[in-house]
């Protein structure tokens, strides 16, 4: 049984490269950003001696763990928004480019069932592809460090106090699992909807998929005057409840000379139990139930011949 | 003989058209069994009825599993090489094995291999980049490493030229059929096939208009070929068909002893071509 998830995922990872492409992609944008901002930098040589003595000699170990922190933040969201991209045009793909290219009635003789294959897909799009983005970020951060760390040493700087003694990598690798699988369960629904659509409509999957994602609000707001279903397909995006609140102003007071430990961790600002336990992920997972339930039942008694 | 699919009453609608209409018929193991029809006869939906891709009215049963119902636990039993049914161009031929021996119990991807290495297909080449002979190739490769009971072969040897036809015959034949093992097999090439069937089943609008051992044609069906008065007579014994070849008449009887013809012409048994001819011709008369 595990055995057979285990080979369509490979299948998958097999048939769609962009599952490797994109981050690898992303991972080469960062790293060469990182290097061009590095050599930007070194053209503003006393600024920079200073900056480095500043680092090393005034700021704290928190201000250290603070700057490094945001520069993590900053480049995993690249990760996030291309993990996003990536997962909404495999799953649209999966079901659909089996029919496209004939090979389905391949697929279909062997002892496998529709229900296994089905979800094999969501998996890959709910675990694998995240999985493979998170092990590309943790890369990219550890590559980009080596080269900062080099970097600092060529300018006279410590890299053991100044990189390696300060990088909260524990706090910063188990947030982004945190935040990504979250978002992936978060956006699990669109999953399913993305599936069933890739494995019922004949042509234009993406067009199938996003039109009644817009049409249906509208002709609500039309005719109803209300905005539902605008609400719960659009508004989910923006309202994940996984982050702790955060007393944003703090990180401006000038009053608090020195930041706090729990201010520039990552880790501090999720609440995965409020998230886990918030009524609207499980109905999500209903959801994505129910789609990948109707897709399962297309692939299984749609004629393809 | 073990039965190892029977039908019962088999009939399968689309809207008003009934591509199966009330089918009965029995596949013993170790035959092979030629299924001939024209184009919208009802082949394919009887076969994909078989082979668990559509559900049917009636009954159908398949190495005694319910095939629509219980298709997993049929296919591991059985293989299937369909005209539509392509290889994912994307896909190498390494991974195809791999692939085939995590999902498949029954596959010997050694023995698939040995297959390869007698055609000119490379084990790290794409699907895209193999000819559509080859990737023929491949697939049969596939499907003779797989332990099955019943291999349905619909249209194998579609779009593939003479060589190739002949030697996937040839593969199946020799490295692959056993009397463990049963063949059905689809084909408009019915000439090519004939010499390996034991059996055929002519259908035509969803109906069986023969049901057959290849072993039984010769006594039931008999073709005359005569002319002048002895023509006058045979015809008047009631030929299911008949038609005119450099000016003499070829009649074909079904039911009528050769005693009875022996002396009116030269007899023979007929080709499986000309025997559907007649058969759906009156049929549709």
């Amino acid at each position: 049984m595990i055995n057979h998830y285990l080979a369509l995922m490979k299948r998958e990872f097999w048939e769609h490269r962009s599952i490797w492409v994109t981050p690898v992609a992303i991972a080469s944008v960062v790293t060469l950003g990182t290097l061009a901002a590095l050599m930007f930098a070194g053209e503003f040589a006393q600024e920079l001696d200073l900056a480095i003595f500043g680092a090393q000699n005034i700021a704290g170990d928190t201000e250290r763990k603070g700057v490094l922190t945001a520069y993590f933040l900053g480049s995993s969201w690249l990760f996030l928004l291309g993990l996003g991209i990536l997962t909404v045009f495999y799953s649209l793909d999966s079901l659909y480019a089996e029919r496209k290219d004939k090979s389905i009635l391949f697929w279909r003789s062997l002892p496998v069932t529709d229900a296994e294959t089905v979800i094999s897909k969501l998996l890959t799009a709910v675990l694998l592809i995240p999985a493979i983005a998170i092990g590309a970020i943790i890369v990219t951060h550890l590559v980009n460090l080596v080269v900062t760390s080099i970097w600092v040493a060529m300018k006279g700087g410590s890299a053991a106090t100044l990189i390696w003694g300060s990088v909260p990598l524990f706090d910063n690798w188990l947030a982004t699992v945190v935040v990504v699988y979250s978002v992936a369960i978060w956006m699990s629904p669109f999953l399913g909807w993305f599936l069933f659509v890739s494995a019922y409509t004949k042509r234009a999957p993406l067009l199938m998929a996003f039109l009644p994602l817009v049409l249906v609000p509208l002709v609500e707001g039309i005719f109803f005057r209300s905005g539902n279903f605008a609400e719960a397909v659009w508004g989910r995006s923006a309202k994940i409840p996984l982050f702790a609140s955060i007393d944003i102003e703090r990180f401006f007071d000038e009053n608090h000379a020195r930041v706090s430990d729990e201010m520039v961790s990552l880790l501090a600002h999720l609440d995965f139990v409020q998230f886990i336990s918030h009524i609207d992920t499980w109905i999500g997972l209903v959801v994505c139930g129910l789609l990948t339930t109707a897709a399962i039942y297309v692939r299984r008694y749609r004629d393809e011949s | 003989m073990t039965s190892l699919v029977n039908a019962r009453g088999v009939s399968k609608h689309y809207g008003a058209v009934r591509a199966v209409d009330d089918v009965s018929f029995e596949i013993e193991q170790g035959r092979i069994l030629g299924l001939i029809g024209p184009n919208g006869a009802g082949k394919t939906t009887l076969l994909k009825a078989v082979l668990g891709l559509t559900d049917c009215e009636g009954q159908l049963s398949v190495l005694g599993l319910d095939p629509f119902r219980q298709r997993k636990e049929l296919l591991r039993n059985i293989c299937f090489i369909a005209d539509v049914a392509v290889l994912p161009r994307w896909i190498r031929v390494t991974q195809l094995l791999e692939f085939v021996e995590a999902v498949h119990p029954n596959f010997s991807r050694k023995r698939a291999e040995t297959f390869l290495q007698q055609t000119s297909v490379r084990s790290d080449a794409k699907v895209r980049e193999l000819s559509k002979g080859m990737v023929t190739q491949l697939h049969l490769s596939i499907i003779m490493a797989i332990d099955a009971k019943l291999l349905v072969l619909d249209e194998p040897t579609l779009g593939l030229d003479i060589i190739f036809r002949k030697e996937f015959y040839s593969n199946l034949l020799n490295d692959y059929f056993d009397e463990q093992r049963t063949i059905l097999i689809t084909t408009h090439q019915v000439e090519e096939i004939e010499n390996l069937l034991t059996d055929i089943m002519f259908i035509n609008d969803g109906r069986i208009l023969l049901d057959a051992s290849m072993d039984s044609l010769g006594d039931d069906y008999v073709e005359l070929l005569t002319s002048g008065d002895n023509a006058l007579k045979a015809k008047g014994l009631g030929p299911i068909a008949e038609h005119e070849i450099f000016g003499k008449s070829v009649l074909l009887f079904e039911g009528v002893s050769r005693e009875n013809l022996e002396g009116l012409g030269e007899l023979r048994t007929p080709s499986v071509a000309d025997l559907f001819v007649a058969k759906v011709k009156g049929a549709r008369q």
